[in-house]
């Protein structure tokens, strides 16, 4: 009886840790304000096709944003290869800004050449 | 790159070896795959070893049960810090910075710490008492700490990516 308490209390503890951290990553990109999505548009100046995540930097009209895409194996499976975010490639992204990081958004999706591929 | 980061670090993300890790397919995911996994088993051997000098998990011979969890502990934090290193030089000027990743560490070293603490004198305490008789408060409370902080490790290494 007592080892069925121990084994009950021990779930109770780790169902509320749990419970806390799944409210905590609800919005899964932490740390971007998806209430003001901002919408990037412009000229690859730099391109980082890497893991953990693809990453641009974009001339937009008002200054230069670090946009961040999908990991690798994500961008290549929706067609969004390597060619299509190249340097001088004109990008239009949809996004939200960080929150923390100066000039970076994350894309919720992006287009090329009339092409828009989802990132998540 | 963030540029705020130790010298070092920026460095070491800028080397080749992190290049390599960030531009292969495989590595990188690998090493996430293999990072879990080898949390979970890391988990599962230290939560045996708390539990049982708690007295949760009992078994034939005590002392040697203890031993060999712990043995198991210690090659599978080897594995653990190996893909964590990995992780880490990828993007290491940027997670350096990441105050959870900053507060993980931290709970990281103190957990080793308790570990290394209570190790030697769980050991000590198991070996002279019976099997089935209770350990002192002191080894069971660092059981205890020692619970609590690989799980709060284990939480906040989750929520790095997202702060």
């Amino acid at each position: 009886m007592a080892t069925m308490t121990r084994i009950a209390s021990f779930c109770a503890l780790v169902l509320t840790l749990g419970t806390a951290g799944a409210a905590l990553a609800h919005h899964g990109w932490g740390s971007y304000d998806a209430r003001n999505p901002v919408t990037v548009a412009g000229k690859v100046l730099t391109s980082k096709y890497e893991n953990p995540h693809v990453a641009l930097t974009v001339q937009a009209a008002d200054k230069v944003w670090t946009v961040t895409l999908a990991p690798t194996s994500r961008m290549i499976n929706r067609g969004a290869l390597l060619e299509m975010v190249a340097v001088g490639r004109d990008i239009s992204a949809l996004g939200y800004p960080s929150t923390a990081e100066k000039d970076e958004m994350r894309a919720e999706r992006i287009t090329v050449d009339g092409k828009t591929i989802e990132m998540r | 790159m963030d540029a705020n980061a130790p010298q070092f670090l920026v460095a070491l993300e800028a080397s080749g070896l992190g290049l390599a890790i960030r531009q292969s397919p495989w590595v990188y995911p690998a090493a996430n795959v293999g990072h879990v996994v080898s949390v979970v088993l890391y988990a599962g051997a230290v939560a045996t070893l708390d539990l049982m000098l708690l007295g949760v998990v009992r078994g034939d011979d005590r002392v040697a049960s203890l031993k060999r969890a712990r043995s198991w502990a210690m090659a599978l934090f080897v594995a653990v810090a190996l893909t964590g290193l990995v992780l880490f030089i990828a993007e290491a000027s940027h997670v350096a910075l990441n105050r959870v990743f900053q507060l993980k560490l931290v709970l990281i070293v103190g957990a080793l710490v308790n570990a290394a603490v209570l190790g030697a004198r769980a050991i000590r305490a198991a070996e002279a008492l019976p099997d089935d008789a209770s350990l002192p408060p002191s080894v069971r409370g660092a059981a205890y700490v020692s619970l609590a902080l690989w799980i709060g490790v284990v939480a906040l290494g989750r929520f790095i990516a997202y702060v």
